[in-house]
């Protein structure tokens, strides 16, 4: 039976954490989960922990790409087999974890994400984040070869190959488009199943309009750059 | 030729000068004595009042060039003092980069270790 960590990257996000906490288990039973709090400044810990949940507390907020990362480092050093990556504010289905995983066991890619195009979903996002995510995708799909649609999702499963990679070099802000670049200049093969996404059942979102201009300046800007980089490995068993 | 009638720097101005120079080697001096500026970063500001200093005593070689490029002797002395510190604050950024990085690693380090004593802890506890 493999070991699967479910990694909650989780920032002021009191009102929501509970119940996706409590879907997890109900969804994934089997499954470890760790909520990594991101220097919250409201009680995301304490209900966290309340709910019987793993908490890794950042001492300062490091932002999404750090505190994931951090999930990484744990599930790499703890000798998990597949971690998932998913959102603590009741965005990401849960209940469609077990089909990540399934997908990734199967051993054909390193990466498996949850994309709200491929299929029927009723996820509308806003025009910026829509303008700006096609760019991007176009962009990521230009240097991987396609294949990917929905670049941004935060709804993944990873293999311990793309964990040795990700628990060494993962991008600070915005980390989930440029994190297909790193695995492919890294030979890792990812794919991409539908998934109904859902709306915010709380909390801000982190992406506004204002800063999808940054946003997409910054992304695209590191994903030229890391076409001529090198990316080495986490030493030990993959 | 308008340029060529300051062919030497104004009294005034080699005075201002060596003053600031001196001013800043005094401040740095200070600032490492309280050990509030590392060493490396000290090195660099002696260095530039060093050369500021060399400049008001010895003005030729900025009245020189000013000549050559038919330049103010001022406009040479900003244009110098302006890319040294663009290159400074390049050096700066290159800096504060690795510092996030490194603090980055730390936070990240900090936060695995404390769970794993807290988890240590806890089986310590319901063990007893």
């Amino acid at each position: 039976m493999p070991r699967v960590l479910i990694i909650i990257p989780a920032y002021n996000e009191q009102e929501t954490i509970a119940a996706v906490l409590a879907s997890l288990r109900e969804h994934a039973p089997d499954y470890d989960v760790v909520v990594i709090d991101d220097g919250s400044r409201d009680n995301t810990q304490s209900i966290a922990r309340g709910a019987g949940a793993e908490v890794i507390r950042l001492p300062v907020n490091l932002g999404i790409g750090g505190a994931v990362q951090t999930g990484f480092k744990y599930a790499w050093r703890d000798g998990y087999d597949v971690a998932v990556q998913c959102d603590a504010d009741g965005q990401h289905p849960v209940a469609q974890i077990p089909e990540l995983v399934e997908r990734l066991l199967r051993g054909d890619a390193d990466l498996v994400i949850g994309s709200r195009y491929v299929a029927n979903t009723t996820y509308i996002p806003s025009f910026f984040r829509r303008l700006g995510k096609s760019i991007l995708s176009r962009v990521v799909d230009f240097f991987i070869g396609g294949g990917i649609t929905d670049t941004t999702s935060g709804f993944r499963a990873v293999n311990r190959r793309a964990l040795s990679v990700l628990a060494r070099h993962y991008p600070e802000d915005y980390p989930e488009a440029e994190a297909l670049v790193i695995l492919h200049r890294s030979g890792l093969k990812a794919i991409e199943i539908p998934v109904q996404m859902f709306s915010r059942q709380g909390g801000e979102s982190s992406i506004g309009a204002p800063h999808a201009v940054y946003y997409m300046a910054k992304v695209v800007l590191a994903i030229l750059i890391d076409m001529f980089r090198k990316f080495t490995r986490t030493p030990g068993d993959e | 030729m308008p340029f060529l009638e300051q062919v030497n720097l104004q009294f005034a101005h080699r005075v201002g000068i060596l003053g600031l120079s001196v001013l800043l080697m005094l401040v740095v001096l200070e600032l490492m004595r309280r050990g509030w500026l590392k060493e490396k970063y000290a090195l660099v500001w002696l260095a530039t009042a060093g050369a500021s200093v060399l400049v008001g005593i010895f003005p030729h070689v900025i009245v020189a060039a000013a000549n050559t490029f038919h330049f103010q002797y001022l406009t040479v002395l900003f244009t110098v003092y302006f890319f040294f510190t663009l290159g400074l604050i390049m050096s700066f950024t290159v800096a504060i980069s690795r510092l996030a990085e490194r603090n980055r690693e730390l936070t990240q380090e900090l936060a695995l270790l404390a769970h794993s004593v807290d988890k240590l802890e806890r089986r310590l506890e319901s063990g007893s």
